[in-house]
C-alpha cells in the first residue's frame, strides 16, 4: 500500500510540466540558436536570427557573424554593407576591412575594386598584403591593361611567384588566332585557315572539296554541259564561301577555347589557395 | 465430396495454369534501327523566309531523313543546324555557316577536332558559336 502511495506521489511530483515559461525568442535565446546554426555551417538561418537579436542589443562580433554568413552564402552586397559598420570602434575593424574588400572582390566587378583600393579610408594597414593579392588577382580575371609584372608579382610569396608568373605570361601574350589571318589563308588556298587554327582535317576536306568541285565545273564547262557546269560552280562557291567563313569562325573560337580554359585554370589555383586569404579567428 | 474436390482441383490447375508458350513460340523480329532522334515537324511563321525553310526542312525529313536513319555525326543535326544558323544571322551568313558545317561533317577524318561528346555519342556543334559574335561562344 506504502509501496503504491509513493510511486503514484512521485509520477505527480516529477511528472514533465508543459507549461514552459522558457521563452524561445528571446535575443539571447535567438542568439544561441543563431550561434548553433553558424556553427553547423547554416549560414542563412544563422544571419536571421542574428538579424533579429541585433535588433534589441548591439554586439560587434555578432555584426561580424552575420556579415560574414552574407558573405558564405554569396549575398556580397550585403556582406560588404554590413562590414563597413564595423570600420569604425570595432576590435574586428582590421578584420572587416579585409572582409569587406573580400566581398567586393567576389562581386566580380573588378574594376571597381581596383577603385575601391585607391581609397584609403578603406584600407587596413594589418591585412594590406592580402588586399593587395587580391588587387593583384583582378588583372589576371579582366580585361583591363595589366600593370608591370614585378608590381603584379610583389604581394605574392616567393613560391607562388613561379606560377603566377607563368599565368601573366600567359594573359600578357595569350596564344590565339587571327580571324584575318585565318580568312586571308583560306582565300589563297582553301582550307589553309583551318589547318591555322588546329583543324588539320577540316582543313584538308575543304581543299579537296574546294578542288573537286573546281575540276568539275570546269571540266564540264569544257565539254559544254552548261548545267552541270554551272551547277558546280555554284557548289564551289558554297564550299569556297562556307570554308573562309568556318576559318573566321574556327579562329575565334580558337580563341575563346584558350580564354576560357586559362580562366579556369586561374580561377582553379586561387580557389584551392583560397585567393592567399587568411583564417580569421574571432 | 473428396471426388468433387479433387476434379475441381484438376480442372482448375489445367484451366488456370501458366503455359510458357508464349515465351517459346516465334516472334516477329524486326531489324530496323530505332530512331531516338524525333523531327520537330512544326513551321516556323515568323516571317515567310523562315516559313519556306520549314517546310523544305520538313520535306527532307519526311522523304529522306526518315528514311536513311539518324546518321549526322552532329548535334544539333546539319538540317536542324540550318535552321538555327539562319534564325541566329541572316539566309545569307546562315548559308555560310552550314557551308562550314557541311564541309566538317563530311570531314575524312573524323575525330581530329575539339567538339564535347555527348552521351548519345554525338559531337555537341551548335549554331550560336558560329555568328562571329565571341559573346555568344559557350564551351
Amino acid at each position: 500500500m506504502v509501496f503504491l502511495f509513493t510511486f503514484f506521489s512521485a509520477q505527480i511530483s516529477f511528472a514533465q510540466q508543459d507549461s514552459d515559461s522558457t521563452n524561445y525568442f528571446s535575443p539571447n535565446n535567438r542568439l544561441k540558436f543563431g550561434s548553433y546554426l553558424y556553427k553547423d555551417k547554416d549560414y542563412l538561418r544563422a544571419a536571421e536570427e542574428f538579424k533579429e537579436y541585433l535588433k534589441f542589443s548591439y554586439d560587434d562580433t555578432v555584426q561580424f557573424k552575420l556579415a560574414n554568413s552574407f558573405l558564405k552564402i554569396g549575398r556580397y552586397t550585403e556582406a560588404s554593407d554590413n562590414f563597413k559598420t564595423l570600420f569604425l570602434g570595432s576590435s574586428l575593424s582590421e578584420e572587416s576591412r579585409l572582409m569587406f574588400f573580400e566581398s567586393n572582390f567576389f562581386l566580380n566587378d573588378y574594376n571597381f575594386f581596383r577603385t575601391l583600393t585607391e581609397k584609403e579610408i578603406y584600407l587596413t594597414e594589418k591585412y594590406s598584403r592580402e588586399v593587395d593579392r587580391l588587387n593583384s588577382i583582378t588583372y589576371l580575371f579582366d580585361n583591363a591593361k595589366l600593370p608591370d609584372e614585378n608590381l603584379l608579382l610583389k604581394p605574392f610569396s616567393d613560391s607562388a611567384k613561379s606560377q603566377i608568373s607563368a599565368f601573366f605570361l600567359e594573359k600578357k601574350f595569350p596564344k590565339y588566332r587571327s580571324v584575318t589571318t585565318a580568312v586571308l589563308l583560306s582565300t589563297v588556298i582553301p582550307g589553309a585557315g583551318k589547318i591555322y587554327t588546329g583543324e588539320i582535317g577540316d582543313g584538308i576536306t575543304a581543299f579537296v572539296a574546294t578542288a573537286l568541285s573546281v575540276y568539275l565545273s570546269y571540266n564540264n564547262f569544257k565539254n559544254d554541259h552548261q548545267f552541270r557546269g554551272w551547277l558546280f560552280a555554284g557548289l564551289t562557291a558554297f564550299f569556297y564561301g562556307g570554308n573562309i567563313y568556318g576559318s573566321a569562325a574556327s579562329a575565334q573560337i580558337y580563341s575563346a577555347r584558350i580564354r576560357f580554359n586559362f580562366e579556369s585554370e586561374v580561377k582553379l589555383y586561387f580557389e584551392q589557395r583560397n585567393y592567399f586569404l587568411p583564417r580569421i579567428d574571432y | 465430396m473428396i471426388k468433387v474436390t479433387v476434379i475441381i482441383l484438376v480442372i482448375s490447375g489445367s484451366l488456370f495454369a501458366q503455359t510458357d508458350w508464349n515465351k517459346w513460340s516465334g516472334q516477329q523480329v524486326s531489324y530496323e534501327i530505332t530512331i531516338h532522334q524525333i523531327h520537330d515537324y512544326s513551321i516556323d511563321n515568323s516571317n515567310i523566309g523562315m516559313t519556306l525553310l520549314s517546310i523544305t526542312r520538313n520535306l527532307y525529313y519526311f522523304f529522306i531523313s526518315d528514311l536513311d536513319g539518324d546518321n549526322c555525326a552532329f548535334n544539333p543535326s546539319c538540317s536542324s543546324f540550318f535552321i538555327q544558323a539562319v534564325k541566329e544571322t541572316s539566309i545569307f551568313k546562315g548559308t555560310l555557316i552550314f557551308a562550314d558545317r557541311f564541309t566538317r561533317d563530311i570531314n575524312f577524318f573524323k575525330g581530329m577536332n575539339n567538339y564535347p561528346l555527348l552521351p548519345s555519342n554525338k559531337y555537341f556543334d551548335p549554331a550560336y558559336n558560329y555568328t562571329l559574335n565571341s559573346q555568344k561562344i559557350k564551351f
